[in-house]
């Protein structure tokens, strides 16, 4: 079950003036649904294109099924890679897109592509030039389910859909998952959406990898620690912060370790309130972390201060 | 091999894009050319360029071979050598297709003396007035010519941007001129008017058929490193 | 309707979710419960969570498995979990009700006058209709 399938050493890529990816070490294991998370030019789009030889590394190893996806199309024939600006051919309507995706795709799922294509209300005779950026994210996300690659990317799929058809997309994403288990790596910066859908997670920042573990292991492995700031420092002693907030003589502060029960107690005694971190709300704390206390909140929509019960 | 084959089909998936445009251009040149010909009160024959309107098409789709279908055969996860074999051999098909259309039509054009009133679309002095098949070489480079210096173009375009073909288009035209200065600096253009003269519709086709080829190997060293 | 949050891993949640039902009696003994990708699709959850929320009561007796056909619910699995729950139950609500009673002033006997006006309170409507139809 848990052969590793993407294998990445070393990698760099440097364009003029940036560090696209800087020194990034993964390993990814076969039939899991991965979260690529992180912020706009975060590196996520670079990491995916060089994994499937759409892109060129400085420098380093990618290795996809054991081998280098260039060229090798034992290797490209396992693979789907929409990407988020995806370019389609001129004439082209979605309906000639996905004939085109069943001419490479042997696990390809015609009847699913139409259900999906109903589902998402696509025109699928109107040329893709024509259609809204929400009809082509749809066209893609169609394409990438459809074809049921062994190894498939999700490049930000939701641009322009609304949020019933994010949620379409989600739901039909785990049910086809379900029945036809594959490694799937989605790359988002609406983390609260998909953060439920996750089995493992991969935070990239400013091209380098800042988090790697288990969706499960991450749940309540931070706290937010609420009340007076004198008592809440004090309990806090010696701890790792991630964050700390203030308003008057109340404190708000994040730390990156979970709580035993003897000390949730305890935090309970003094008076204290607890309250879950949720995935988003501890990538943007670690990503904000990085940039010191000049950053700003960015992409992701920042919900910390909002009281949780 | 069969992803190869694949790339071929799936661009007739759209049958106007290699079949239905390319036959649509050549038959409303060919009906507005006749009713030219037809208003023209002359009576030695009349010669149209416009059987050249297709060639221009042949340009483009190169163009967007690199630019759109390019981009598109990556999301597929198809090799950038399948890519390339299975669009430049579609195109040597279409290309020898819409060459048997212009024998043919040269053959009925001579038969019913310019379609009844002495025009003549598919025929072209000098170039057609060899045997059959230095015309059918001749069409068919030309065809194939204006693909890849399409295809060419936007691949220069695509690895290295707006600049790269900018000092492309500027280092070709450089070379040109500094070729015709030093034909100039030694008197050499009696040789070179001489040996133009020398030359048939099919000896051209040859030249032609060789830049043809080292632009194409051209182009696919150039794809190999492409990204879309 | 959703009751996946942050505090914990989710699959701790689906089994809770599971045990509710098999405390509430909604889920009898010896009935079926849904497979993993039925709850997976329903909370909107990765299959391979679910599934190691189920296991982890499979592994503890509470549900079994009948090959090829499903996920029971184990005899003798709701006094089990009763049990366990009671005990929780005194560490999860009445240690911070007596602290909080502490705190306040309330003495023993106000507080059993207290428990004893709340037992008259109907649950809020329709709740237990919700929580079996979520699951």
């Amino acid at each position: 079950m848990n052969d590793t399938i993407v294998e990445a050493r070393n990698l760099i890529k440097h364009y003029k003036d940036l560090n696209a990816l800087d020194n990034v070490n993964l390993s990814l294991s076969a039939n899991r649904i991965y979260g690529l998370l992180g912020r706009n030019g975060a590196g996520k789009t670079t990491l995916m294109s060089i994994l499937t030889a759409q892109a060129f590394a400085t420098s380093g190893e990618a290795l996809v099924f054991g081998a280098s996806a260039y060229e090798n199309d034992a290797v490209l024939s396992r693979i789907c890679f929409i990407r988020e600006s995806q370019k389609y051919p001129d004439d082209f309507q979605p309906r000639h897109a996905f004939r085109s995706a069943a001419l490479f795709y042997k696990n390809w799922d015609q009847d699913f592509a139409d259900r999906l294509a109903e589902d998402f209300q696509l025109p699928v005779k109107r040329r893709i030039k024509k259609l809204s950026r929400g009809q082509l994210s749809a066209v893609g996300v169609i394409i990438g389910l459809a074809s049921r690659a062994e190894l498939t990317f999700f490049d930000e799929p939701y641009l322009g859909l609304d949020a019933v058809a994010r949620q379409l997309f989600y739901d039909r994403l785990v049910e086809d998952y379900a029945e036809h288990p594959r490694t799937i790596i989605l790359s988002s910066h609406l983390i609260d959406e998909v953060a439920n859908l996750l089995e493992h997670v991969v935070v990239i920042d400013r091209g380098r990898i800042i988090m790697d573990a288990d969706a499960e292991d991450i749940r309540g492995s931070a706290v937010t620690v609420s009340g007076s700031a004198d008592k809440v420092d004090a309990f806090l002693a010696g701890r790792k912060i991630l964050h700390r907030e203030t308003l008057g003589s109340l404190a708000s502060v994040t730390v990156d370790e979970a709580l035993s029960s003897r000390e949730r107690n305890e935090a309970l005694e003094l008076g204290l309130e607890l309250s879950p971190v949720s995935l988003q709300q501890l990538v943007v704390r670690k990503t904000m972390a990085g940039f010191g206390t000049t950053s700003t909140t960015g992409d992701f929509a920042d919900d910390t201060l909002e009281a949780r019960r | 091999m069969s992803r190869t084959m694949a790339v071929a089909r799936m661009q007739l998936i759209n049958k106007w894009t290699y079949l239905g445009w390319p036959l649509t251009i050549l038959a409303a040149s060919f009906l507005m050319s006749l009713a030219i010909f037809a208003l023209i009160p002359v009576n030695e024959g009349k010669y149209g360029g416009g059987s050249q309107a297709p060639m221009w098409y042949f340009m483009v789709l190169g163009i967007q071979s690199m630019t759109l279908v390019f981009p598109f055969s990556q999301g597929l996860s198809i090799s950038r050598r399948a890519f390339y074999l299975g669009t430049l051999g579609l195109f040597s098909l279409i290309a020898l297709g819409m060459t048997g259309i212009y024998l043919l039509g040269g053959v009925i054009e001579g038969a019913t003396n310019g379609w009844g009133v002495n025009g003549y679309f598919f025929k072209i002095p000098w170039v057609t007035d060899g045997p059959w098949y230095s015309t059918a070489a001749f069409f068919f480079i030309v065809m194939m010519f204006m693909f890849i210096i399409g295809f060419w173009f936007a691949t220069i375009f695509k690895r290295w941007g707006s600049n790269g073909t900018l000092v492309s288009t500027l280092g070709t035209a450089v070379i040109l001129i500094g070729l015709a200065a030093l034909t100039t600096l030694l008197e050499w253009w009696g040789h070179v008017g001489n040996w133009m003269g020398q030359q048939t519709p099919l000896s051209i086709s040859g030249w032609a058929a060789l830049l043809c080829v080292a632009l194409a190997a051209g182009s696919y060293t150039t794809l190999r490193r492409a990204t879309p | 309707m959703l009751m996946i949050d942050d505090s914990k891993p989710i699959f701790l949640q689906i089994a809770e979710l599971i045990e509710n039902g098999i405390v509430d009696g909604s889920m009898a003994e010896e009935s079926q419960v849904p497979s993993t990708n039925e709850f997976a699709a329903f909370h909107r959850i990765n299959p391979a969570t679910a599934a190691k929320g189920v296991n982890l009561l499979v592994d503890s007796g509470i549900l079994y498995k009948r090959r090829g056909i499903g996920m029971f619910v184990a005899k003798g699995a709701r006094a089990q979990l009763v049990a366990r729950r009671t005990e929780e139950f005194f560490e999860q609500y009445v240690k911070p009700l007596a602290l909080e009673a502490r705190k306040l002033g309330i003495s023993a006997e106000q507080l059993n006058t207290m428990i004893e006006r709340s037992s008259g309170l109907d649950p809020e409507p329709g709740t237990d209709k919700e929580r079996s139809a979520a699951l």
